[in-house]
This record gives structure tokens, sequence and C-alpha cells, in this order.
């Protein structure tokens, strides 16, 4: 990945409940964005971008198609590397596989603009407002899920998926992780982890024998239960093979591991409020984890898969970490967060050399939540809690 | 002033009379105008042998997300609405256990109070007034402390665990002040004394010698005060077993809920059944201005197991019909869902809820608008909510203490005690 002069040239109205999801569909041109009512939407761009109908804003345009099937809010999308097809996860306790380019089903109308249409009708005679207000909204195919993955019980807060497509894992509220075969749409492994603690970040190696699984309890209440883990699995037999925060706190003793104060603090400081986004590196040898919920710093850990170790803190987002990725050659490691904006940073020497976007908000910012690079690495696009997708040029 | 409880059903002949001589003879000259009120009415009303529980939502839960959804509003959030055993009433899906338990609420869903921050409606919504410098309004714990408790008692009449409550018994005196224990319902370390038990009986006689010449030479109520602090914490060494729930917490963990709320809400009913009658039990971190949804997640669910096991567990032992179990926190949280995924503080409309000791279960009562911005239907304010608090106690609201000559009712003048979830 390079980056030179990156140009924001899309900004796509999603207008309803947060935008927090995104994926680029096997292409630059085409990508789905998903929100927190359940909606997912795609869109098909031209290759050149109109001329924007407001100044100083990207040009917006309107969805082609619409997926129906989730009933409460996406959390996550992932598109496979041919981009015919989509997987969600929601928290409506469902996992959803989608063919976005199956024969559509049904037609609807929608009207996701509704911001920019009040922003151009101020100042307009009544008339003009009300053509701009009453004007019709885009018209969309609707299609369905092609399969359904259900086996969790509760919010899926968390999913990923291996480099070559099989394996995906997904996490949930009752801090179940499963590990399914996309090809038979099974379950390989599935493990608890503690009462009252949820699944907050889950991602597979690129080969599929190795998971990470954060977890976190939103509120320290029960006596014995420690309330935040970070460790790597066996992906195949669902046995954890290496405690992260043991390694990372050498001095606590094991029977002091439970919800006290001090170990409360010890992990305070790596976890923050819970690691929230997961990613391995395309060899597979680091981690990154970005602390969540909303907190000072919003670091990026970059972990030695094989020892456990930290080996380099980087970025950093005001109030809190939402997404991350690496370039396809690893060199680059991009994150999200509560700072509207995408930060990018090299991942041999932690020094961050791009951002994408600028912090909007009064003391607090608007979040870009979910983050996605197009397959070709010239795109990089963010879902925006405001309404918004916006996408970048990389190098323009 | 309205209430349904006139002042006749609460005083008999015989409190007239005793009140009437102690006024008479001078010994509550500053309470001249007490004839009607304190002690004979307490006697009265403790006759009744109520208790309560007040289940304290520090920071403001959100109506939202517990018995008032608007699903499908902008409003409304991101959990989903699950049927009760009433039938008719929906709470939401946080609450499995309550919703099977609705039929021993009355819930209130229009309440409309007056501070809207935290220090204000948590004085606001433990009294029933705004905080003011002239009057030390009493909490209501300490008003049920007076008026319920046993005063002969060793054991404490108002208990807190974990909680908030910043105005204690004010104007009706320390007598009827807090004791509060640690935040998992243990006695704070500080009540055991650090003496053999023979050495501090010849430390207390000591005192008591002193402070009784003392008391003789000097009037002033500092030197009752004193007095009456130490000889409750003598008392209290009589009754330390009441506050020893380890083996009971062992019985009823899984019950109710393994989490610090389940046991201070056993440590509670304990507590009522050993005869203390005023209990509250705090639950902190509602404040949820970022990550709403996210912290009431983490909240609400453990106290559902706790309460619903209270409620369950005061039925069996036949203790809930004389016991009222108050569910609130000081203010409620906005429909407008901020750009932290948080809800901010609001009082236009929220919800209470009350069970117990005569209260009508499965009612709803008020109703908010479509999006929960405003109260559509009986709004019931802070003076309305303490006004039928009392009631449910046997309590008259009515009754009047005094800050020097100025008399101040239990529940504010004006207050309408909503009769309709009363029996």
């Amino acid at each position: 990945m390079e980056i030179s002069k990156p140009a924001h040239i899309w900004q796509l109205s999603f207008d309803g409940d947060w935008p927090t999801s995104v994926a680029f569909l096997g292409s630059s041109r085409k990508l789905a964005a998903g929100s927190r009512d359940g909606r997912i939407f795609v869109w098909d761009l031209p290759e050149s971008p109109p001329e924007s109908q407001e100044k100083d804003t990207p040009p917006d345009a309107a969805p082609v198609r619409q997926l129906v099937g989730h009933e409460n809010g996406v959390t996550h999308l992932i598109a496979t590397d041919d981009g015919k097809t989509l997987i969600s996860s929601s928290l409506d306790r469902t996992i959803r596989i989608w063919d976005v380019n199956a024969e559509a089903t049904g037609k609807g109308d929608v009207i996701l603009d509704k911001p920019a249409r009040e922003r151009l009708s101020n100042r307009k005679s009544a008339a003009e407002k009300a053509a701009i207000l009453e004007a019709p909204g885009a018209t969309v195919e609707t299609i369905g899920s092609q399969h359904t993955l259900e086996g969790h019980k509760d919010w899926i807060k968390a999913l990923g998926i291996s480099a070559d497509g099989r394996r995906l894992i997904s996490g949930d509220d009752t801090c179940l992780t499963i590990v399914w075969n996309l090809q038979t749409k099974k379950q390989i492994a599935s493990w608890h982890g503690y009462q009252r603690v949820w699944v907050t970040s889950a991602a597979l190696s690129p080969d599929g024998k190795t998971a990470f699984v954060g977890e976190f309890a939103g509120r320290r209440s029960s006596f014995d239960v420690p309330a935040a883990q970070a460790r790597l699995w066996d992906a195949q037999k669902g046995q954890m093979t290496l405690d992260l925060l043991k390694v990372w706190t050498p001095t606590v003793k094991d029977e002091d591991r439970v919800d006290s104060y001090g170990y409360g603090q010890a992990w305070g400081k790596l976890l923050s409020r819970g690691l929230v986004c997961a990613r391995f590196s395309p060899d597979g040898t680091l981690l990154a984890v970005g602390q969540g919920g909303e907190t000072d710093k919003g670091q990026i850990h970059l972990v030695n898969v094989e020892s456990g170790k930290i080996e380099r803190t980087v970025s950093g987002h005001q109030s809190g970490a939402c997404d991350v990725r690496f370039s396809a050659d690893g060199r680059l490691v991009l994150s999200s967060g509560r700072d509207t904006v995408i930060r990018v940073c090299q991942v041999a020497d932690g020094k961050e050399i791009a951002t994408l976007g600028k912090a909007r908000g009064g003391q607090f910012k608007d979040w870009f939540y979910g983050i996605a690079i197009s397959p070709d690495e010239q795109f990089v696009a963010a879902a925006d809690i405001a309404g918004l997708v916006h996408v970048w040029q990389l190098n323009s | 002033m309205n209430s349904n409880c006139p002042i006749n059903e609460h005083l008999n002949r015989r409190s007239l009379l005793k009140s009437s001589l102690v006024t008479a003879s001078g010994a509550s000259l500053m309470n001249w105008g007490g004839l009607f009120s304190s002690d004979a009415h307490a006697a009265e009303a403790g006759k009744k042998n109520k208790h309560c529980i007040l289940i304290w939502l520090n920071g403001g839960c959100s109506q939202f997300e517990t018995f008032d959804m608007k699903i499908g509003r902008p409003t409304g959030g991101l959990f989903r609405d699950i049927s009760t055993n009433t039938g008719e009433s929906r709470v939401c899906e946080l609450m499995p256990n309550i919703a099977q338990r609705m039929d021993k609420l009355a819930v209130i869903r229009s309440m409309k109070t007056s501070q809207i921050d935290h220090p204000g409606g948590i004085y606001l919504m433990h009294t029933g007034y705004q905080e003011t410098a002239a009057v030390r309004f009493p909490e209501i714990g300490a008003i049920v402390a007076k008026y319920c408790g046993e005063k002969k008692s060793d054991l404490p009449n108002f208990v807190k665990i974990s909680s908030n409550g910043n105005a204690g018994a004010g104007i009706i005196g320390p007598q009827y002040s807090p004791f509060s224990l640690d935040k998992d319902g243990r006695l704070p370390t500080f009540s055991e004394s650090y003496l053999a038990t023979p050495i501090e009986t010849r430390r207390h006689g000591l005192r008591d010698f002193m402070e009784e010449r003392y008391a003789k030479a000097h009037k002033a109520e500092p030197a009752r005060m004193h007095r009456e602090s130490y000889d409750r914490a003598r008392r209290l060494q009589n009754v330390r077993q009441a506050f020893d729930v380890d083996s009971e917490w062992e019985k009823y963990r899984d019950r109710y809920g393994n989490s610090k709320l389940g046991r201070r809400l056993m440590t509670a009913r304990c507590l009522v059944e050993a005869g203390v009658s005023f209990v509250e039990v705090g639950q902190s971190g509602y404040d949820t201005h970022a990550d709403n949804f996210e912290g009431h997640k983490s909240l609400v669910p453990t106290m559902d197991i706790g309460w619903a096991a209270l409620l369950d567990d005061l039925s069996e032992r036949g203790l809930l019909q004389d016991t009222l179990v108050v569910w609130m926190g000081e203010i409620g949280r906005t429909p407008r869902i901020n750009n932290r995924s948080g809800r901010d503080h609001y009082v236009r409309s929220w919800s209470t809820a009350l069970a117990g000791a005569g209260v009508k279960g499965g009612i709803v009562y008020g109703e908010s608008d479509k999006d929960g911005i405003d109260v559509k239907d009986k709004p019931v304010t802070e003076g309305d909510f303490f006004g039928t608090v009392y009631t449910a106690l046997g309590i008259n609201p009515l009754e009047e203490n005094y800050a020097g000559v100025r008399p101040i009712p239990l529940a504010p003048f004006g207050h309408t005690v909503v009769k309709e979830i009363l029996a």
C-alpha cells in the first residue's frame, strides 16, 4: 500500500441509525455498508465521481441494492476476496451470508440523504423546499440472505475470517466463541468464557488455525471473575494456547487474577475498556488489537503471536479505537476510532504517516466505526456515525 | 394539599391526648405546632410493622432500556422488548426475570421531576424536596425509621448498603441517621471494638457517668446526639450476628445471582426479616453518557436477577405484604442518543416501580409520548411519588415535622397520592 496525497472522493449518505461497518465487494467501486438499525446497502459507484452538489463536500451517490434480513444492528461486514459473498454479523444474534449478485426479490424506495436535503433546502422558497425535501428517494433492489448461521444467543459483536475464506470466527455477549466452516456452514469448535463477560473482538490467523479472542465485562459485578481477557486459542480444538494478559502482566500471581482492584489497575492500562478490534497481519506473525470503549488513548497494540509480547504500541484514537486493518504487505496498520479519523502507521517503527478525515464534533467527536481497504489497495472506506460512508483515494 | 390518607385514620384519641400533654408540658417547646405530629403518629405507623427496601439505581437508569421502550422509534435504542406475565405490558429483554414478576409490580411510566443533575436529583428523590439552605429535609429512610421503626431495637432502623443518599435524617434528628454497611453488605470494620468486652463495658459505664453529669447541666442537642451515637454503637454489638449473612449467602448465592448487588439485596432481605425498617441498596454506574447500551447491558441483568429473587424471597417468607420495594434512581435518561452512543440526563418523562406493602401488582401507571419525550398521561411529580410511597407504608404524607417553627410535611404540599396503584 502506498499513500500520496489522499483525496476524499465520495461521501455517501446513509441516514438513519449509525453506519457501523463497510466492505468493498471485490472492486474499488462496489461497496456495502451496514448500520445499527439492521439495514445493509450496496453501492455501485461510477469510475469517476460526478461534481458535488455541495461546496467542499465530496459527491454523494445512491445505493442500488438493499440486503434485507437483519432485525437489529449490523456489527460487522466481511466480503470474500472475489467480492461475491458478503458476511454480516448482527445484534439480532445471527450471522447472515449474502450472495450480493443474486437475483433481486423485490424493489423499494429509500431516502438516505435527508440531512443533505435539509441543508440544500435552506433559504429556498417554500415550493423549492418542498420539491427538495419531497423528491423521490433512490430505488433499490432488495435481496434476502443465502444462509443464516445460528448458534449465538446474544449480541454478536465480534467477527473475523481466515485469509483463505474457509473459516469464520464469531463471538457474542454470552462469552461464546464459535469457529465456523464456511463451506459446510457448520461449527468447527466453540467455547465459553466467563458468565457476564462479553466477547468484544475475535480474529483468525491467515491459515485459520489460531484464534484471538478479546473479552470484557462492562461492569465488574461478580466476585471471582476477571473482568477482561486477551487469549490465543487453537481454533480447531477450542483450546487456549496462550493467555496474553499473563504475558503482559508477569508479576501478577495467578490467584490474584480475579476482580481485584490491583489486577484491574494492571489490565486497565493494557486493555482499557476492552479490546474491541483485532486483526492478524497477512503473514500471521503479528496481531493488532485496539483499545475500545470510551477511553483516553484508544491505542493499538502490535503483538508478537508466538511470544505474546507487545512489540509496539502505535497510534491512538482519543476516546477509543473502533477498527483495525493491516495493509496486504503487512507494512502498514490502519485504525479508526472515536476521533473521526483513520490513522495509518508504519508497523516497523510505529510512525504515523497519514490520517484520513478530521475531527468533528464538540468535546466528544463523531466516530469512524468500521473501515475497509479496497482489493487494489487504492481506496479506503469508513463508516461514519454521522450517517455517512466515506471513500478516500489514497493516491490522487 | 391533597391526599387519600385523612389524618383521622392515623391518630386515635390516646395518641392525640399523649401528643397534647407533651406539648402542654412544654417538653417540646420549639415543636409547639406538632400537636398532631411526631412520636404519636410514629407510634401509630410503627404498629403497622411496615418495612421498605429501596433499590437505588445511582446515576439514573434509562427508562428506554427497562420499562418504557420505544421500539422502532429513533429514540428506541438497540434492545428489544419481551412479553411479561401480565400479558399486557412489555419490558426490555434485559429483564426476563422481572418480566415474569410484573404481576407484583406497579410501574410508573410518567415520572416528571424537577432536578436534572445528580446531587440535586439524589437529594430530591431521597427527600421529595429540592435542597434549600433553610431546611434540612430528612431522607425517606430516616422517615421510615422514625414512623415505622422499632425504637427499642438494638438494630439500626435505617441501613444503607453501597448507596448514595445525601440528606441524612435532617430535621427529624440524628437518631434516624443511616447506618452504612460496606459495598458487600458487611459491617464496616470500624463497627467492631478493638477492646475486650469487659473493658469496653467498663468504658461505656464511665462514659455514661460522665455524660449524665454533663447532660444534667447542659440541655444542648449536641450532648444528646453524642450520647445517642455511642449508645447506638454499643447496642449494635448485641446484634452483630444479624449482619453475618455468609452462610445465608452460600444458600442463596445462585438465586440472587452471584454478584455484589445480589449479595446486597439478600442482605437487605435478612435485615428486614430481623426487623430493620428501611434498607437502601445501591447499584452504581447508570450515568451512561457514553456507551449507554453496553452500560445498561452490564448493569440491568444483574439487577434483574437480584430484584426478582428479592421479590420471591420476601413473598415466600410472608414479608412482601408488609415490605414496600421501591425501584428508582435520581433521574431518567434522554430520548436522544448522543454521539458517544450515550443518553444524557432527563426528567421530563421517566420510570420508577413499586412492589409489596399493598401496592397493586400488574399495573403500568401513566404513559409517555411515542418517542418518550414528554409525559402523555398522568404525570407523577416527586411529591406525588413520595406521597404515594408514604401512604403505602401506612405513614400519613401530610404528617409534619418542624424546622424551628416551620411545619414541613413528609411529602410536599400539593402532592397527589397515586391511589390507582394502592390496594
